[in-house]
């Protein structure tokens, strides 16, 4: 995949000045200060790793210091009882960053299992810090207990060596994680964060990225508390507690968070500043930065860099530059998950909110090259039947085939792979991120994302782009969505599932708050995908004037049950539906207009 | 155009989001018990415009005058006190509270709430039976219709609806006509009704215009016998 050169350009620009002013610093500055920024850098890297979580992907932990306590754990541990050397040391490192990322990768799955709120992963994370302090509490002799461990032997090296070690870590980290964070899967944490469900039902797995990200950022901070323990020489519970695990979140809070820099450089900044005037103010300096907290959330709730940013932009006349917008490139959709058989066999289905009965018996079945329109009073169960045909975990009882395949106990996600598309009743996209973004993200499943480079072209299927070009949003893709019309977010919904090249595609109100005219154009965008591709589309709509333009067959549901199943004209014209469902206006001879 | 004694008048407005103008000097008035229908494309500014007169978005020229008083730069809270009902297009009801809850809400005295809550639901009948019912359990359209009997509650001297009947059975979206019809004639209600559904917008309101990149580009009454088509002109450019 083509990388966008200016990024890698921007990161080894800005990573050899700051190598640049690493590697003199120290001959300039106070040997004190030298020793309290090697804390203050590695300490940065955690702070980065909370930003990771919590700025870009919306998981709010507490649980960060943890891991730098594990890993300067296992450098103490093995330097004080083990040995010391190189090979001892590399050990320490190995061990402190399997250890981290065990416990990252049990704590992810109790955090971000299915159905969990995110609630559950603030409150895993909060008790992990507080679980690791214990632990090194019940350690007795061989952890210190509450007095940690200290003189164990280590590299006497100088502090300017260990000023510049810390600081290459620091830059390496944040340049890789700037790449990161910039690249395609980078937008991806930011859909995550926007919009979970969204991202379950374009079948990218939500869980499995936070657990592999949580295992990620667990690693960097062992790597950083591996170093803090081999330079200071002292290790205490301290540094898996619960308090710097919350005084990471108001580093970063301050720094501005999704932006990277601004934590580290709020880390460094607040870490230096607090090591200072906890010497001159030893009991005012935590009010002073509680109250600084306060006030700059209050001022400026992004932060400090994005206020920065934009009085320099201002300062030097610069607007906000946009990335280029990506070339559209069509492509041929393979649909996915087609196989032989009918595509959907519905047997028995119902669905129960307690003692509420919302569907029952509900039997159909889905031939392919079918649009088959699902109508009926509002409140008749429609939208729940599509839900429980998108997520296996919605139906109360009854079997659902798709090709032949039964779709069991399946989420969202995986439902997504059985060639299964969803578009939500309310547009359901991505907020900040832009119409090219959101459309990439769409394709997470057939493109994988790039980790360190954002694409410059966006493959889309033909039935997508045509939906692209024909509501105006080509000409808007650089665009976030939330400014988006309405009718254009329906629009950039309905692209999006359709670039997941799915057999069945599911669609709820697709065309609630578009024109005529663009109702028309979709109209014909479907049955052309049925016609020409033999999908399986199934439409819930209330224009009954469309639904006759475009359907192959009707199917009434009424109460939660189907109580007709037929041709357009047998079910449009029929008592049942003028008494239930038109009203008189279907006397009058057309629906909305 | 600016008529003093209209409830609504808005002259000269112009906003948008950052740096993109959406609404340019668009200047409009609903007078007592008049309903104005405003249509137009998708992302021509017809949400926006409301937004702006709710205090939503902050106008960059013009100003909006709700009975005689400027409230252009008024908090939303602020405006809404003045008996005006905002119901929005996108996430409107409050999904944890109940269906009883949401509509006690729509009206801040409690002496006329039972009152009104027996009117609502003489009208939406399937309203009173689920008072218990959490909103978010609804249905989309019956969100839809809570959100229309929520504004209905509080007695408003102006409603501003936006795209009210999307999602909506089409003989609900007739009891609709009705309803706003009927409001209008009882309470004298000014109504600006921002709507996709020609058909619906031209029933009910007095007279229509429509915008087009942020600018009314026609006007008319209801009456006018071309109404009908000419508005569909408009929309299919």
């Amino acid at each position: 995949m083509p990388r966008r050169r200016s990024d890698i350009r921007t990161v080894l620009k800005f990573g050899i000045v700051a190598l640049a002013v690493l590697a003199v610093a120290p001959f300039f500055l106070d040997i004190y200060v030298v020793n309290i920024l090697i804390r203050a850098l590695l300490l940065a890297a955690l702070a980065l790793t909370v930003d990771l979580l919590w700025g870009y992907t919306g998981i709010l932990t507490f649980g960060q210091s943890a891991f730098f306590g594990i890993g300067a754990y296992a450098c103490a541990l093995v330097f004080t009882h083990w040995g010391f050397g190189a090979q001892w040391a590399l050990l320490a490192l190995f061990l402190g960053i399997v250890a981290a990322c065990a416990v990252a990768a049990l704590a992810g799955w109790l955090a971000f299992y299915h159905g969990a709120s995110p609630l559950y992963g603030s409150i895993v994370t909060l008790a992990l810090p507080i679980i690791v302090t214990q632990v090194i509490f019940a350690g007795g002799r061989t952890t210190g207990s509450s007095s940690g461990l200290s003189g164990f032997p280590t590299y006497y090296w100088s502090s300017e060596t260990w000023f510049w070690i810390a600081g290459v870590f620091l830059v390496v980290i944040t340049g890789l994680a700037w790449l990161f964070v910039r690249s395609d899967m980078g937008r991806v944490l930011v859909a995550i964060r926007e919009n979970e469900t969204r991202c379950a039902y374009l079948g990218i797995p939500v869980s499995r990225i936070k657990i592999l990200l949580l295992v990620i950022a667990g690693t960097i901070g062992a790597i950083a508390g591996f170093g803090y323990a081999a330079f200071t020489n002292v290790v205490a519970p301290e540094l898996g507690g619960f308090l710097l695990g919350t005084e990471l979140l108001i580093w970063v809070a301050l720094g501005g968070r999704g932006t990277l820099i601004g934590p580290v450089i709020g880390a460094i900044l607040i870490d230096v500043t607090s090591s200072y005037l906890s010497g001159s103010l030893p009991f005012y300096w935590k009010l002073l930065i509680g109250v600084l907290f306060v006030a700059v959330i209050v001022a400026l709730p992004q932060g400090l860099l994005p206020e920065v940013t934009r009085l320099w932009r201002r300062l030097i006349g610069r607007r906000t530059r946009m990335a280029d917008a990506p070339t559209l490139e069509p492509i041929t959709a393979q649909e996915v998950g087609r196989g032989t058989g009918q595509p959907l066999v519905v047997r028995g289905v119902h669905r129960h909110f307690g003692s509420l009965q919302v569907l029952q018996g509900i039997d159909f079945e889905a031939n392919r090259g079918e649009l088959l329109s699902l109508v009926g009073p509002n409140g008749a169960g429609k939208t729940t039947l599509i839900r429980c045909l998108a997520d296996g975990y919605e139906r109360s009882g009854g079997t659902i085939t798709i090709f032949g395949r039964n779709l069991g106990k399946w989420g969202p996600d995986r439902c997504v792979a059985l060639g299964i598309g969803r578009k939500f009743q309310a547009a359901n996209i991505f907020a900040t991120l832009s119409v090219a973004e959101c459309l990439r993200v769409a394709r997470y499943r057939l493109d994988p994302p790039s980790i360190w480079a954002s694409g410059t072209t966006l493959r889309l299927p033909e039935a997508a782009l045509r939906i692209v070009e024909e509501t105006g949003l080509a000409q808007s893709l650089n665009t976030e969505a939330r400014h988006l019309a309405h009718g254009q977010k329906q629009a950039l919904e309905l692209a999006m599932v359709l670039a997941l090249e799915p057999s069945i595609v599911l669609l709820d109100e697709p065309t609630a708050g578009l024109t005529r005219v663009e109702r028309e154009r979709i109209g014909a965008i479907l049955t052309s995908l049925t016609e020409r591709e033999r999908l399986s589309i199934l439409l819930v709509e209330h224009d009954l004037d469309f639904v006759r333009e475009i359907s192959s067959r009707v199917i009434v549901l009424h109460q939660g049950q189907i109580v007709l199943d037929g041709s357009v004209e047998e079910v449009v014209g029929s008592e049942l539906v003028r008494n239930i469902y038109a009203g008189a206006s279907l006397d009058a001879g057309s629906g909305p207009t | 155009m600016n008529d003093p004694g209209a409830t609504l008048a808005i002259s000269g407005l112009t906003s948008g989001y950052g740096e993109a103008i959406v609404i340019r000097g668009i200047s409009l008035t609903v007078g007592a018990g008049e309903i104005v229908a405003l249509l137009g494309k998708n992302g021509m500014g017809k949400s926006t415009l409301l937004r702006t007169v709710m205090g939503f978005l902050p106008a960059r020229e013009g100003n909006v005058v709700i009975d005689g008083i400027d409230v252009t730069r008024d908090a939303p809270h602020r405006i809404a006190r003045r008996s005006i009902a905002y119901t929005p297009q996108e996430q409107a009801i409050f999904q944890d509270l109940t269906v009883g809850d949401n509509l006690r809400l729509g009206q801040v005295e409690s002496r006329w709430f039972a009152e009104e809550l027996a009117r609502i639901c003489d009208v939406f009948p399937f309203l009173g039976e689920r008072l218990e019912q959490r909103a978010g359990t609804l249905s989309g359209g019956e969100q839809k219709m809570l959100l229309i009997a929520r504004a209905l509650m509080a007695r408003p001297r102006l409603m501003l609806v936006d795209e009210i009947s999307e999602g909506l059975q089409p003989s609900i979206i007739e009891r609709l006509a009705r309803v706003l019809v009927a409001e209008r004639e009882r309470t004298g209600v000014a109504v600006l009704l921002v709507e996709q559904n020609v058909r619906f917008a031209l029933e009910v309101a007095d007279r229509w215009s429509v915008l087009k990149l942020g600018e009314i580009d026609d006007e008319g009454g209801s009456d006018m016998p071309n109404a009908a088509s000419r508005i569909a002109d408009h929309l299919s450019v």
